[in-house]
């Protein structure tokens, strides 16, 4: 483009107030609008999460509790084998016992491990190891795997170390019996003596892992939440993702969680997705741990969202009309003033603004109204001028003529009486009193064309009666203008000038021709000589603005302005002249 | 005037479609996959085959993860080719969005993978390699490294160079020759060497038969590698049967339940144990992340596990050997 660019940009591109102003009002509604349904969101968001939290609490807590009661209940059999005298009696150093001896107890505490499992189908196995060598299992004949040392079971080291306590396993493979390979967790305990102090053996409840996979896997925390447990040292002992966490291809927060206290939470936010952690711990070591995805929980995320949403539009599309609304209304005395203003700029001072409001604008206003004010004053001294020049010109015009005029006719007055020619000196005297009493009303400047033609009529009397021989003229005026009105003294200057410069100079016998006729809607008045009339550059510089140094061009100018003051520029006078042959002046006027 | 309003009110709603893109942005956490359908296809859906099974979970997982629909397919039996390739018709038929395909060694089956490809479904091949015109994107067991690991595991339980006898199912198995690879690899870096490699199908018996014939003929190898179960277990039979063979090791692939008591008694040195649940997993979700039209890695090889007597009584180990929902 070759248009040179703007030095600054302003800050709203737009060409009317109007739009600038609803352009602002638009965008900072928008941003209002937008904020304020983003913090609406995130406050309901952060609300939901909140209680969310609690809910899930609850959950964990429900875990906490199935889980305990399961352990609990495996302690509770345990407690039925200590107090079983057989158990005790078979597991003890002492005594007997040959092997016939032996096979009824085995039968009898065989048939108790088996009435519990039973009742309980997530038990996978109940045995007895004693010290002695002796073992007796829920199954009648049992055959420990030869390839797995029973001391070198972590239940089992770990029950002998706890002397006493119950001690729960973590998650593990139970391999002691042949051909039996089953994820449980162990609960086992040492056997004491009646005397309280003297161990004699290891008692082991298998629970299914199953039982805890199903209390875990079983609670319902969204789409992709998930129950985890782990144990005091933060080994896992149940995760959904166990493989994965094991490959690395997946990572869980056990610092934090180990670090966490019973019945706490936390929020994590990381490459997974924000979700809440909820921790409970078991009373033998364990922590349960739930885990929810914000996402999930929030279930009427996307209506929550769709009705900000909504809301949020409608509001947008009032608060836009109502900012159109406003900007209209409040550029609207500018658009007024401005209007006033194109009307001034046409040429119209008699405007006068409404002024409502006497704010910016209303004084803005105020000023034009006192400026339109003073160039309409200003305009009317200077057509006041003009006229009263055009007065003073005129007077002068017949200061100026009247006194030669008045000697010449009375030169030829006194002539004729010296010639005793009555009759005309009676005719020229009377046409010089009448052309005189014309002249006198000073006061009235449009006159009846009658009274002009009277007046012409008088004049050329004279003009002829001293002149005689050498002038002739012939006036014809339509007798249906006559009535009309026309400016007074209008034809003379022009008579006057084709007697003194058209015609005396001349040789022959000179012509005046006065015609006024009605043409259209004006009213249009020839003064024609056959003198010895002018060059083109002489006529132009007779219509020309005064060049101050003639008198002679004085009156014909002098018409021609009074003419185009008086009735406008579309009137005035024209001349047709031609060397030595004569000059023909034409003054059109509205008929009025 | 007119014009300048138009331009106003486009500005107004540029802004505000802006404004709201961005809000959109900050409430929309991640693509939305509702509806979208992953189809795997498997050798087998064998219940008892706790290798499938293990896969399956491990599919399972990464869907519910990543919020998809997972569709399960597949023969009985792993042997059913035909089986395989017509449900893997069916699948293509049905236009899933990825398709996650452990394939068969057969021939008809790339031809039906490039029709998927075709029909703009992503591709995932999972533990068997299939030549394409262009390579699938491949996850699987690293075969190659799993055999490397192997000879590593006989060179420690020899103590000394190993030679070793090789065991495989046939020599066409592409699986078996990267195994072996891998094994070569490692006598190379061990200073020892592959003595011979027999082919015993998928037969116990005639792998036992192998193995008794090798040892009576005073070999030259004091460790034998058998890169299947059967194979394992026939040659386990004929060390345990045959007298004196005490200094022989034998390392073994995969860990069912008789190859975990062959570990237990001492008959077998070590196995080597694949991680399935990481295939199907991370099957499904590169088919997942091909979907979203995230970068993915067009290989993705998984390591497998040494287990020893020492090592198998650990919880990580245990959950290798003993995939926990079969258990249940």
């Amino acid at each position: 483009m070759p248009r040179e660019r703007p030095l600054r940009l302003p800050l709203f591109p737009l060409k009317s107030i109007r739009l600038s102003i609803s352009f602002a009002f638009s965008c900072v509604i928008l941003a209002a609008i937008v904020s304020i349904s983003l913090i609406s969101y995130g406050l309901s968001v952060g609300a939901v999460e909140k209680n969310s939290q609690g809910y899930i609490e609850e959950i964990i807590k429900q875990v906490n509790t199935n889980i305990q009661s399961y352990v609990d209940n495996m302690e509770n059999i345990s407690l039925l084998a200590m107090t079983s005298k057989d158990v005790k009696y078979y597991i003890s150093d002492n005594s007997f016992i040959s092997a016939e001896e032996r096979r009824p107890y085995e039968k009898r505490i065989s048939d108790l491990f088996q009435a519990i499992l039973y009742t309980r189908q997530d038990i996978a196995n109940i045995m007895v190891f004693g010290y002695n060598g002796r073992f007796v299992s829920d199954r009648r004949i049992t055959d420990l795997n030869p390839n797995a040392a029973l001391t070198e079971q972590a239940w089992y080291k770990d029950a002998k170390a706890a002397g006493g306590r119950s001690v729960i396993s973590a998650p593990h493979v139970q391999n002691i019996i042949q051909n039996e390979y089953r994820w449980v967790v162990s609960l086992s305990r040492e056997l004491k003596s009646t005397d309280g102090i003297t161990a004699e053996g290891v008692f082991l409840v298998d629970l299914n892992l199953s039982v805890i996979n199903d209390l875990a896997s079983d609670i319902n925390l969204g789409r992709r939440g998930y129950v985890f447990i782990v144990d005091r040292k933060g080994n896992i002992v149940y995760h959904p993702q166990q493989q994965l966490i094991n490959s690395n291809l997946r990572t869980e927060l056990i610092p934090e969680v180990t670090a966490a206290k019973s019945g706490s939470s936390f929020i994590a936010d990381d490459n997974d997705g924000k979700r809440i952690y909820s921790i409970q711990d078991t009373n033998f070591g364990w922590k349960i741990v739930g885990v929810a995805y914000t996402d999930d929980l929030i279930a009427s995320k996307g209506a929550l969202r769709n009705s900000i949403l909504l809301y949020a539009l409608c509001g947008l599309a009032i608060s836009l009309l109502i900012s159109f609304w406003l900007s209209h209304r409040l550029s609207r005395p500018i658009r007024d003033l401005q209007a006033d203003m194109k009307l001034v700029e046409r040429g119209n001072f008699g405007i006068q603004t409404e002024i409502r409001q006497m704010n910016e604008i209303g004084q803005l206003g105020r000023s034009f109204n006192m400026m339109v004010g003073r160039i309409k004053t200003l305009m009317d001294e200077i057509i006041l001028n003009q006229e009263s020049k055009r007065k003073s010109e005129l007077q002068l015009l017949q200061a100026q003529i009247n006194p030669h005029f008045l000697y010449n006719t009375l030169d030829s007055i006194v002539w004729m009486a010296e010639q005793k020619q009555h009759e005309e000196v009676v005719l020229m005297t009377s046409a010089l009193a009448k052309l005189f009493r014309a002249s006198i009303t000073k006061d009235q400047e449009i006159v009846p064309i009658r009274v002009e033609a009277e007046h012409i009529t008088n004049y050329l009397l004279i003009q002829k009666m001293r002149y005689d021989s050498q002038l002739d003229y012939d006036i014809d005026i339509a007798d249906e203008i006559l009535s009309r009105k026309t400016l007074k003294l209008l034809l003379q200057p022009f008579v006057e000038n084709a007697i003194y410069h058209g015609i005396r100079g001349s040789a022959d016998k000179g012509l005046i021709t006065i015609r006024g006729m009605r043409q259209g809607d004006n009213i249009v008045f020839e003064v024609e000589d056959n003198g010895q009339g002018m060059a083109p550059e002489q006529v132009q510089r007779l219509l020309l603005p005064d060049d101050g140094d003639s008198r002679k061009g004085i009156g014909i100018r002098n018409v021609n302005e009074r003419i185009k003051l008086y009735f406008g520029h579309e009137y005035g006078v024209q001349i047709r002249s031609e060397l030595e042959a004569g000059t023909c002046v034409t003054i059109t006027i509205p008929t009025l | 005037m007119r014009k300048q309003r138009l331009t106003i009110l486009i500005v107004i709603v540029l802004v505000t479609a802006a404004v709201y893109a961005v809000f959109f942005s900050k409430l929309f956490l991640g693509p939305d996959r509702g509806g979208k359908t992953v189809t795997v296809v498997l050798r087998s859906l064998n219940v008892r085959s706790d290798y499938w099974q293990t896969m399956i979970s491990g599919a399972q997982t990464a869907a519910k993860e990543l919020g998809i629909e997972l569709d399960l397919q597949g023969p009985l039996q792993e042997s059913d080719t035909d089986g395989q390739v017509q449900a893997l018709k069916d699948a293509i038929a049905r236009k899933p969005d990825a398709l996650a395909v452990a394939p068969a060694d057969d021939p008809r089956i790339p031809e039906l993978l490039e029709d998927a490809r075709k029909a703009g479904i992503s591709l995932v091949v999972m533990d068997t390699p299939v030549t394409l015109s262009d390579p699938p994107v491949y996850v699987a067991n690293d075969h190659q490294l799993a055999g490397r690991l192997a000879g590593d595991a006989a060179a420690r339980s020899v103590h000394g160079s190993p030679a070793v006898a090789v065991f495989s199912d046939s020599p066409e198995s592409s699986i078996s020759l990267k195994r072996l690879d891998g094994i070569r690899a490692a006598m190379k870096e061990h200073g020892g060497r592959v003595t011979g490699t027999y082919y015993n199908g998928d037969s116990e018996q005639l792998a036992y038969e192998f193995a008794v014939t090798l040892l009576r003929s005073e070999p030259q190898f004091n460790a034998f590698i058998t890169l299947n179960e059967s194979a394992t277990l026939g040659v386990a039979k004929a060390l345990q049967e045959v007298k004196g063979t005490s200094r022989y090791k034998l390392i073994g692939f995969d860990s069912s339940i008789y190859e975990i008591q062959l570990l237990e008694e001492g008959a077998v040195s070590a196995l080597l144990v694949q991680k399935p649940f990481n295939v199907g997993y991370l099957g499904v979700k590169t088919a997942i992340g091909m979907i979203d039209g995230r970068r993915t890695d067009k290989r993705t090889l998984i390591g497998s596990t040494v287990v020893t007597r020492d090592n198998m009584n650990d919880p990580d180990i245990q959950r290798l050997m003993f995939p926990f929902p079969v258990i249940q």
